[in-house]
C-alpha cells in the first residue's frame, strides 16, 4: 500500500500512480489473454455467420425489389420455383462465402475482432501476440470459411487451437477491453490501435 | 603422654600457695605514688573536659547567635552586588546539565503520565490544522487506494453491459467445461497451455490509462500525461 507521503512525492515527480484500471469487471481479469475455448469461439463464429446470412437474405430482398423497378410488367412467380427476379442459389452461396471471407479478413486485420468476437470478448492475434497482417488475415479467413470444422480441433487441442490456428500460428484470446459501442459506455479501439479519446 | 618407645605415661600437676615473704617497703611506696598520680591525672582531665564543654557551649551559642544575625545580612549584600543569572550563564555548562537531565528522563512517558493530552487537543485549533491539510490530494489518494473507479464500474456498468458480461462469462464457463470433458475423455492429465503471446488490450488499457488519465491528483491544475494516448498494441500493416 502506498503511503500518502509516497503518493504525494510520486505525484510531485510526475510519476504515474495506480491506474484507474482496465474497463473490466474484477472477476474477468484472471483469464484475460488466455486462449479461448470452443464454445465462445463457436458462438462468436455463429453470430458472424448469422449476420452474413442475414446480409445475403437482405441482398436477395434488394435484388427482388430492384427487379420490379427494372421490369415491373412481368408477372411475378414464387421464388421457390423461379429465379427470374433473384440471383440463383449457387450465386448467393458463393456471394455469402465471399462476403464472409471479406468480412473476417477486414475485421481480423484491422481490429482483430469481428462482431461475434466483440460480443464474446475475443480477439485474433498472430504468433507475436500482435494483430494479424492483411495477408495472414485473408488466408485465415479463407481457411475458416472453406473448412469451418477446423474449429472442432479446439476441443481436443492441448492449447485451445483450431486447425487454422495451428497452420497459421494464430491464437484467439479472451480480451474484454472493448465491447459493443454504446453498451456500458465503452468504446472500440481506434483502427490504429490507439486508445479512443474519452 | 606417649614416649618414644610407645609407653603411655600420666603427668599430674599439683599447685600449692607460695610461702608469704616479708613486705617490701619500696613496693608499697611505689604503689602509693602511682595511685596518687593516677588519681591526679584523672581529676585533671575530668576538670579540663568540663571546662572545655562549658566554654564551647558558651562560645557556640554566642557565635551562632551572631552568625544568625550576620549571615543573612552579608548574603543579601553579596546577592545585591552580584548578578546570579549572568554568573550561572557564564560559569555553568547549562547544555551539559540539560542533556544530562534529558538523558535520565523518559520524556515521552513523562508527557503521557503528566500531561492531559485530551485537554490540549480540546484547546487546539483543529480548523487551522485542517486548513493546512491538502484535502484534494488526500481525497484523490483515498480514491486511488480503494480503486473507486473499479468499484463504480462494477456496480454501475448498466444492464446492457451486465448482459454482455454475463454472456461472456457463461461462454468462458462453457469453454472450461467442454475442455474438462474433452481432457477426461482423452485421458489428458496435463493442463492446457492457454498462455498466448503478447498482452491483451484489456490489460494494456491499464497502462494506456496511466498516460491518458484526465483527473488531477494534486489538485493544482496540472494533469500528468494529459492528452497522451498509448497504442494498445503494435500496429498492423
Amino acid at each position: 500500500m502506498t503511503s500518502f507521503r509516497e503518493y504525494r512525492e510520486a505525484m510531485a515527480n510526475g510519476t504515474a500512480i495506480e491506474a484507474p484500471g482496465p474497463l473490466l469487471p474484477s472477476d474477468a481479469m484472471a483469464f484475460q489473454g488466455e486462449r479461448a475455448g470452443f464454445v465462445s469461439r463457436t458462438v462468436a463464429a455463429g453470430i458472424d455467420v448469422a449476420l452474413i446470412f442475414l446480409t445475403v437474405l437482405g441482398t436477395v430482398a434488394v435484388f427482388w425489389m430492384i427487379s420490379f423497378i427494372i421490369d415491373p410488367m412481368t408477372p411475378g412467380t414464387p421464388l421457390t420455383t423461379s429465379n427470374d427476379r433473384v440471383p440463383g442459389v449457387g450465386i448467393m452461396i458463393v456471394y455469402g462465402y465471399f462476403l464472409n471471407w471479406a468480412y473476417w479478413t477486414v475485421c481480423w486485420a484491422t481490429t482483430g475482432r469481428t462482431i461475434g468476437n466483440l460480443v464474446m470478448g475475443l480477439r485474433v492475434i498472430n504468433y507475436k501476440g500482435e494483430r494479424v497482417r492483411w495477408v495472414g488475415a485473408a488466408v485465415r479467413a479463407a481457411f475458416c470459411t472453406t473448412f469451418p470444422f477446423g474449429l472442432l480441433w479446439v476441443i481436443v487441442s492441448g492449447a485451445n487451437r483450431s486447425v487454422q490456428d495451428v497452420v497459421m500460428r494464430t491464437s484467439v484470446i479472451y480480451d474484454w477491453a472493448v465491447t459493443i459501442p454504446g453498451f456500458g459506455g465503452l468504446k472500440l479501439a481506434n483502427p490504429d490501435g490507439t486508445r479512443p479519446k474519452e | 603422654m606417649t614416649t618414644d618407645d610407645g609407653i603411655l605415661r600420666e603427668v599430674v600437676l599439683i599447685t600449692r600457695p607460695a610461702p608469704a615473704g616479708p613486705p617490701n617497703p619500696l613496693d608499697a611506696l611505689r604503689d602509693v605514688f602511682s595511685s596518687s598520680v593516677g588519681m591526679a591525672t584523672y581529676t585533671a582531665s575530668t576538670f579540663a573536659s568540663l571546662i572545655e564543654q562549658t566554654v564551647s557551649y558558651a562560645v557556640s551559642t554566642s557565635v551562632n547567635a551572631a552568625l544568625d544575625r550576620l549571615v543573612p545580612v552579608i548574603a543579601d549584600a553579596i546577592i545585591e552586588r552580584i548578578d546570579l543569572t549572568d554568573l550561572v550563564i557564564e560559569q555553568v555548562d547549562l547544555n551539559r546539565i540539560v542533556n544530562s537531565a534529558l538523558d535520565s528522563l523518559d520524556l515521552t512517558q513523562l508527557v503521557i503520565d503528566r500531561v492531559d493530552i485530551n485537554a490540549i487537543v480540546a484547546e487546539a485549533d483543529i480548523e487551522a490544522v485542517i486548513d493546512r491539510v491538502p484535502i484534494i490530494p488526500l481525497a484523490n489518494y483515498v480514491i486511488d487506494e480503494i480503486d473507486l473507479p473499479q468499484i463504480i464500474r462494477d456496480s454501475t456498468s448498466g444492464i446492457a453491459g451486465d448482459a454482455v458480461s454475463t454472456v461472456r462469462k457463461q461462454g468462458v464457463g462453457a469453454d472450461q467445461l467442454v475442455a474438462r470433458l474433452a481432457d477426461r475423455v482423452t485421458f489428458r492429465r496435463r493442463q492446457r497451455k492457454l498462455e498466448a503471446p503478447g498482452e491483451p488490450e484489456s490489460l494494456i488499457d491499464r497502462f494506456a490509462a496511466d498516460a491518458s488519465t484526465t483527473h488531477d491528483p494534486l489538485g493544482d491544475g496540472e494533469k500528468p500525461g494529459d492528452g497522451e494516448t498509448i497504442g494498445n498494441e503494435g500496429t498492423s500493416t
